[in-house]
């Protein structure tokens, strides 16, 4: 039970370190992706303490897991695509117009350029 | 100097971080059971749907969704925006198909044979399984969000392989289906109003023997927006708008 929320930690941090930590801009994207997952999977496995089967009503069906952090979840997700999405474009035109992912690189050339 | 600087900021960090999440992971409280017991008792009598995360997000906070679909909306088109003028300014409405032609396939690295005829062959069995996710949200694991990815997808297998020209590649007609549905998805939000159910409560629930209908709609209308617009923006990170 703790092992699993230590492991959803360490994903947390992965994705934490590679935003603060790394120098290019894609990796920063995937940190905030991995980040978004590792939330993601905390809702689930927190909502699923307390069931068995999946939240669909039908024959046999008795200890349901909670369904409402799945719900909020899937807001979560679409927002994260959306978030991916824009940050990408945003990607795609610092590269257009400095020819770098670096962000050291693309501050220099910025600087240079006034 | 600066290294020792930046593993102090990076345990500080670590620290604050700790602080912040251990009350989760320390924590043994037991996770609440009333809205799960409410759910089990009162969600297919409530709203039709056996799926009961379809009847959280269509039945009871089906305002969320609106807000959801506002925050795609928005989304699109700020990346539209900034990836617009990437590209050489042609407006002319023709399909966009991303393969090689099979002479230059021999000599490319990344596009062989095995891209073009298995993303072809591919396209259309994913949008039939796209569809299939998005009306059988309501009794089976899926829904309108989750069709609507594998619908996205499926468009970019198509644009990827085919190289006959497909309508559905077309940013312009995506872009039209997409507005569409997001018209008629706030159509069906504000009819409830003049049918005396409120703000997405079903119009329909006396005309119709199916109980899910309202939902069903409604996946529907949110899978072709989320298909369409995801499908719009790989279309463009692509380089579609530009052709070639």
């Amino acid at each position: 039970m703790v092992i699993e929320r230590i492991l959803i930690f360490l994903l947390a941090l992965v994705g934490f370190s590679a935003i603060v930590g790394a120098k290019n801009i894609i990796k920063k994207v995937f940190g905030l992706n991995i980040l978004n997952a590792a939330v993601v999977l905390l809702y689930i496995l927190e909502g699923s303490r307390i069931g068995e089967q999946a939240p669909i009503l039908g024959e046999g069906v008795t200890t349901i897991v909670d369904p409402v952090p799945q719900a909020l979840m899937l807001t979560a997700i679409v927002i994260g695509v959306c978030v991916t999405a824009l940050a990408l474009a945003l990607a795609v035109r610092l590269y257009k117009a400095t020819g770098s992912l670096e962000i050291d690189t693309i501050s220099e050339r910025l600087r240079s350029e006034h | 100097m600066k290294r020792t600087l930046f593993i102090i900021k990076l345990i500080f960090i670590l620290l604050i971080l700790a602080l912040a999440i251990f009350p989760v992971i320390l924590s043994s409280h037991s996770w609440p059971v009333v809205s799960r017991d409410y759910l089990y008792e009162n969600a297919l009598s409530d709203t039709g749907a056996v799926n009961t995360v379809s009847s959280i997000y269509l039945g009871y906070r089906a305002m969320d969704t609106l807000g959801e679909t506002l925050v795609l909306l928005v989304s699109i088109t700020g990346t539209m925006g900034i990836l617009i003028n990437l590209g050489r300014e042609n407006e002319e409405e023709e399909a966009v198909s991303f393969s090689l032609a099979p002479e230059k396939r021999a000599t490319n690295a990344q596009r062989t044979h095995l891209l073009e005829v298995v993303a072809s062959k591919l396209g259309p069995v994913v949008l039939l399984f796209g569809f299939y996710v998005m009306l059988y949200g309501h009794i089976s694991p899926g829904g309108g969000f989750q069709g609507g990815v594998i619908v996205a997808s499926a468009i970019v297998f198509l644009a990827l392989g085919t190289e006959t020209q497909t309508k559905l590649t077309n940013t312009n007609v995506l872009g039209r289906i997409e507005s569409l549905s997001f018209l008629v998805l706030i159509i069906a939000a504000t009819s409830g109003v003049f049918f005396e159910s409120g703000f997405f409560g079903n119009p329909i629930k006396s005309g119709s023997s199916l109980s899910a209908n309202f939902i069903i709609l409604l996946n529907i209308i949110i899978g072709l927006k989320v298909g369409t617009s995801i499908a719009v923006m790989c279309i463009a990170m692509m380089g579609g708008r530009r052709g070639h």
